[in-house]
């Protein structure tokens, strides 16, 4: 004999179509609640606006990244190759280049050798914004974890296939077992049923 | 969703443009187009030498914007696209400018123009001289003018393409260049009239496969038309990249142009429903990936041959990095890509017509200072007058009124001829709805 403690996660209502769930998103978003989300086994065009959602973060993130990586291909090259940091006065610094100095091509050791360290300040900012596109999506959206609460519901399998389902959880502020149920039927779902997650 | 345009929204026959209610701006370019070439004909016979140059950096400025109309309909037809139909009319009317643009290309072809810009052209006609003296043809006149002036040599060398005698010669480009643009440009918009008049897909078809086979020849026009014009004013620089710059910049450029004239035409009541600002964003997010390819281009030009450091190709940037020219060079990287690229970063700013239009503006400028840069600057030292020819910018300003102007003036009235858009295209209603 064994107890489990359960909480409560969501109701998980199943639509028939793209059409139906793009409405229901609509009815739910109009609601007010924040915490839910659609799930479909396909991009829906149109759904950002329909869900209410706000304009992604990410594009701010990757430019910091891209700005890192600029600025790390600048200082990585010229403290090694270059008499710049020098000539501001970090005295220290200079000691690199005059330990190992790589002079290429007859190239001077000033700031004007920048174009030569073109490429690799081009690729360091794609390589940062690349991955702080993929690390930070992931940030974001919190993967990798080990569950989801909505994979108890046998139903919602049907979402990598063909289901189309709005799930609205029981954190959300405006979250009630009666109202929302309502709510979902009202949008015209179907087999609502109550999501619960073992603790 | 809401605000879907169907077919029965739209007039029946397309829009028709009036000139005359766009007036101002027509008579305004007509105008300055007449007196433009009337100073052109003062200073043709008053300054040659100096004035040969304003006409190919006029001539070419021109040129520029024709070549990046054809690209556009090429790509457009080629990579089967729909939601360029509702301003596809606009690259059609602006690459069918090949034409009359070619009358403005005639002076190019007078041997007394000839003389003060192509300096390899000088050495073959007195190569042409001797032949039958002492060699049987120019190539090996030439061969015996190196022996005695070593710098010559690289024109035997190049013999096969810098020529004006064979069957590939300078002549027979040029006729080429202008009769394949001319052949692209009147089949892409026939096909497309010929659709208004029987609605059939088939033309969209037809022009898909034509663009596929004639975008090879278009490439090989602009590269050699770059060829030609521009790297002949010295004849001893030579650049793999120098096509694809050119291309990239008539590809900008001509962008910048449509979207300036699209906002025009609607700012006079045309288009209300056809063009939305989703066509707008789409035109500026190609605007952008310009200003990028066209920096990735041009930096990679300058890399190239900046840490390679051969005495034939450093020419180049060391007479563009010589006294002014350095400032416009700086001026140039940071007009011509880090301003444009910082404001057209932005996705609300490419939807506002308004705002990308003032942008388009700047481009269009940083181009006339791009091609201004290439052009120019071969003048001071190829006609032995130092780096610049003192009060020769005014001649320039002449030179650009009468081709831009002229051309201008043409290009709008030439609206009025047909609908503004492909009204009868299968795929209207999807671009006017389109959304990205």
């Amino acid at each position: 004999m064994s107890t489990t403690l359960k909480r409560v996660h969501g109701y998980l209502a199943e639509f028939d179509s793209v059409q139906d769930l793009y409405h229901a998103a609509e009815q739910v978003r109009d609601a007010g609640y924040n915490r839910w989300d659609v799930h479909s086994p396909f991009p829906i065009h149109g759904m950002d606006a329909a869900m209410g959602n706000p304009r992604s973060k990410l594009p701010y993130l990757v430019f910091c990244g891209g700005i890192t990586g600029t600025t790390v291909a600048f200082i990585l090259q010229t403290v090694t190759q270059t008499n710049f940091w020098g000539s501001l006065g970090l005295t220290f610094v200079e000691n690199i280049v005059e330990t190992y100095p790589t002079i290429v091509q007859a190239k001077p050791t000033d700031i004007w050798t920048l174009p030569a360290f073109f490429p690799v300040m081009f690729e360091l900012t794609i390589l940062f914004s690349a991955f702080t596109t993929l690390f930070g999506l992931l940030a974001i959206i919190g993967l990798p974890r080990w569950n989801h609460p909505l994979f108890a519901s046998k139903r919602f399998a049907k979402f990598s296939d063909d289901g189309f389902f709005v799930c609205i959880e029981a954190r959300d502020p405006k979250f009630s077992q009666e109202g929302t149920k309502a709510l979902l039927e009202k949008a015209g779902g179907r087999n609502i049923e109550l999501v619960e997650d073992e603790i | 969703m809401s605000h879907h345009v169907s077919f029965n929204d739209l007039p029946q026959g397309g829009e028709k443009f009036e000139p005359a209610k766009g007036g101002k701006l027509i008579n305004a370019l007509g105008g300055v187009g007449a007196l433009g070439i009337l100073g052109s004909l003062y200073y043709f016979f008053a300054s040659r030498d100096t004035f040969s140059y304003s006409w190919l950096f006029a001539f070419f400025f021109t040129f520029t914007f024709v070549v990046g109309g054809c690209f556009w309909i090429l790509l457009h037809s080629a990579s089967n696209s729909s939601w360029g139909v509702a301003v596809r009319r606009v690259w059609e009317n602006l690459a069918n400018m090949i034409l009359p643009l070619a009358i403005f290309a005639v002076p190019l072809l007078l041997p007394s123009v000839q003389t003060h810009l192509y300096e390899w052209m000088n050495h073959h006609r007195e190569a042409a001289h001797h032949v039958g003296e002492h060699a049987k043809d120019v190539k090996e006149a030439l061969h015996h003018a190196a022996e005695a002036n070593p710098h010559l040599h690289i024109l035997v060398t190049k013999f096969g393409y810098m020529n004006l005698s064979t069957w590939f010669s300078w002549y027979t480009r040029f006729a080429l260049f202008f009769l394949i643009l001319w052949h692209i440009a009147r089949t892409l918009r026939g096909k497309s009239l010929q659709q208004e008049q029987d609605g059939d897909i088939k033309h969209t078809m037809a022009s898909r496969s034509f663009s596929c086979r004639w975008l090879l020849f278009y490439a090989l026009t602009v590269t050699f038309a770059a060829y030609d014009w521009l790297v002949g004013l010295d004849y001893s620089w030579f650049s793999t990249m120098w096509g694809v710059y050119i291309f990239a910049g008539c590809a900008w450029a001509s962008m910048g142009l449509t979207i300036l004239v699209v906002t025009w035409l609607k700012s006079l009541g045309y288009l209300q429903k056809v063009v939305t600002d989703e066509h707008y964003h789409l035109m500026g997010k190609l605007l952008f990936a310009f200003t990028v390819f066209w920096a990735y281009i041009a930096f990679s030009q300058y890399f190239l041959i900046w840490y390679a450091n051969i005495t034939e190709e450093t020419r180049f940037y060391l007479t563009r990095n010589t006294e002014g020219w350095r400032w416009v060079s700086i001026f140039i990287v940071a007009g011509h890509f880090v301003a444009p690229f910082l404001l057209l970063l932005s996705q609300p700013r490419k939807k506002k017509p308004a705002v990308i239009s003032a942008v388009c503006i700047w481009i269009l400028f940083m181009h006339l200072v791009d091609i201004y840069w290439n052009v120019i600057p071969e003048r001071g030292p190829s006609l032995g007058v130092g780096v610049l020819v003192p009060g020769a910018w005014v001649q320039d300003v002449v030179a650009l009124c009468a081709v831009f102007g002229t051309m201008g003036f043409l290009f709008l009235r030439g609206l009025a001829k047909y609908s503004l858009y492909p009204w009868r295209d299968p795929r209207l209603i999807e671009s006017v709805n389109v959304v990205n």
